[in-house]
């Protein structure tokens, strides 16, 4: 479970000051783990993150998600604190604080890095005053991802740092096998036409919506139905109650009525 | 007393019950991208695509292998991977339970194999990508048998292929002028 600082990212260079987990803290923390029966407080550490995650940490302990049910509690002061919480990419100036914070807490403690900033520097990790995420730094024990982390994501994490949920993501790899040609999709709809339709959908509805809806749309034109497709597209057209999504597909339709 | 019991009994339970019931989500929400390999034809756009640059691919010609390497740490769910896929290879699920205790399990790796050209026997595209781009030539009106008769053009690198057209021009104008 616990790391050395900077085993993952060889091409980063710890900074001076790079902390290195002791065998005999690793050991405490194995303790503290199977005998904590109390609350376990956070102390959040914002190395230079966007805000985004700090939002989705305080929706986390609000009473919609409410993480102090499982006896969660952000604490005001390091001094207080079992589980660190570092949200954002480690940044040149926050670097000594944050090694500060993890020095502040009583040992043993859990450090999370949060965030795809704090797990990697996210879409920050090029940047000149940047060393990567937490871990070049300070040794981390459970990575939550996402950009921000839901609340969702985030119970879900502090309940893997205290050992109350497993594991579900596993390291992938996957070898190109034979015989994995593969076909282009939808086969049954012209070339050209498809493109058409995909260019409309997406000038109309935006990147994502629009593919989501032109697949619902293709999906309808391949169906093979008794009734045929420009029948159905009417009753379509008349039940459907939304009128954005009512126009487009009303235009896609004109698109395929063209050929 | 009565009275702010009866009002509590009406709003009821605020709270979500996850983790023991699933969480409640959102039609559009936009959660881990979920890579099925064996669509994929090693072409790229994703990595192109990718602003966090989550998504990376290496070229070993040596090896005649190309790994595409996914990092679920360095995603930022923007579905830009989703959209400039052409087969569908990666489409972002609702799952946001990603927390993991070690950083090797962030990533998805694959491998592909790497065609090599017919002519300088150097690997110059992936195989799957190759073999995609013939059976799209042929949806869109090549008919097959003149797409097998091609396949030897399709499997020869840029480079050879310029190198060849050069050389049958070269040929044609030398042919041209010993003419009267």
């Amino acid at each position: 479970m616990s790391q050395t600082a900077g085993t993952f990212a060889p091409h980063i260079v710890p900074p001076p000051g790079a902390i290195r987990e002791s065998e005999q803290i690793a050991k405490l923390k194995q303790t503290l783990l199977r005998d904590i029966r109390r609350s376990a407080y956070v102390f959040r550490v914002d190395c230079g993150g966007c805000n985004g995650c700090e939002i989705e940490i305080f929706a986390a302990i609000s009473p919609v998600f409410d993480a102090e049910r499982f006896g969660i509690k952000v604490v005001s002061s390091p001094r207080h604190a079992d589980i660190l919480l570092y949200t954002g990419a480690m940044t040149r100036a926050m670097r000594l604080p944050a090694i500060r914070t993890y020095h502040a807490a009583p040992d043993p403690k859990i450090v999370i890095s949060y965030g795809a900033c704090g797990c990697t520097g996210g879409i920050f990790h090029d940047l000149y005053c940047v060393w990567g995420g937490t871990d070049p730094v300070i040794p981390v024990d459970v990575y939550i991802p996402g950009c921000p982390p839901t609340p969702i994501a985030t119970i879900y994490g502090f309940a893997l740092a205290l050992g109350l949920l497993d594991q579900k993501l596993k390291a992938r790899h996957h070898s190109e096998g034979p015989d994995e040609d593969v076909v282009p999709i939808h086969p049954n709809i012209p070339l050209q036409l498809r493109i058409d339709l995909e260019r409309e959908a997406r000038r109309m509805a935006g990147y994502r919506q629009g593919r989501i809806i032109i697949e619902r749309f293709m999906h309808m034109l391949e169906a093979k139905e008794p009734t045929p497709f420009a029948e159905r597209i009417k009753r379509y057209l008349e039940e459907e109650d939304d009128p954005r999504l009512a126009e487009i597909f009303a235009r896609l339709n004109e698109i395929v009525l063209q050929r | 007393m009565l009275k702010l019991l009866q009002e509590l009994f009406r709003a009821g339970d605020a709270t979500v019950k996850y983790p023991f019931a699933p969480a409640p989500s959102n039609p559009n929400f936009r959660g881990k991208p979920e890579y099925n390999p064996k669509r994929c034809i090693a072409c790229a756009a994703c990595t192109i695509a990718c602003p966090a640059n989550a998504l990376t691919m290496t070229t070993e010609p040596a090896a005649g292998k190309r790994t595409w390497m996914l990092d679920y740490g360095q995603c930022i769910f923007c579905a830009r991977c989703e959209e400039v896929c052409p087969t569908g290879a990666i489409v972002l699920s609702k799952d946001v339970e990603l927390a993991v205790r070690n950083r090797a399990d962030l990533m998805v790796t694959a491998d592909f194999t790497l065609r090599n050209c017919g002519s300088c026997k150097t690997p110059f595209a992936p195989d799957k990508e190759v073999g995609y781009v013939i059976a799209l030539l042929i949806r869109s009106g090549l008919p097959a048998d003149q797409a097998e008769r091609r396949r030897e053009l399709f499997e020869t690198c840029p480079d050879c292929r310029r190198h060849a057209e050069v050389m049958r021009r070269v040929e044609n104008a030398r042919l041209m002028e010993v003419r009267p």
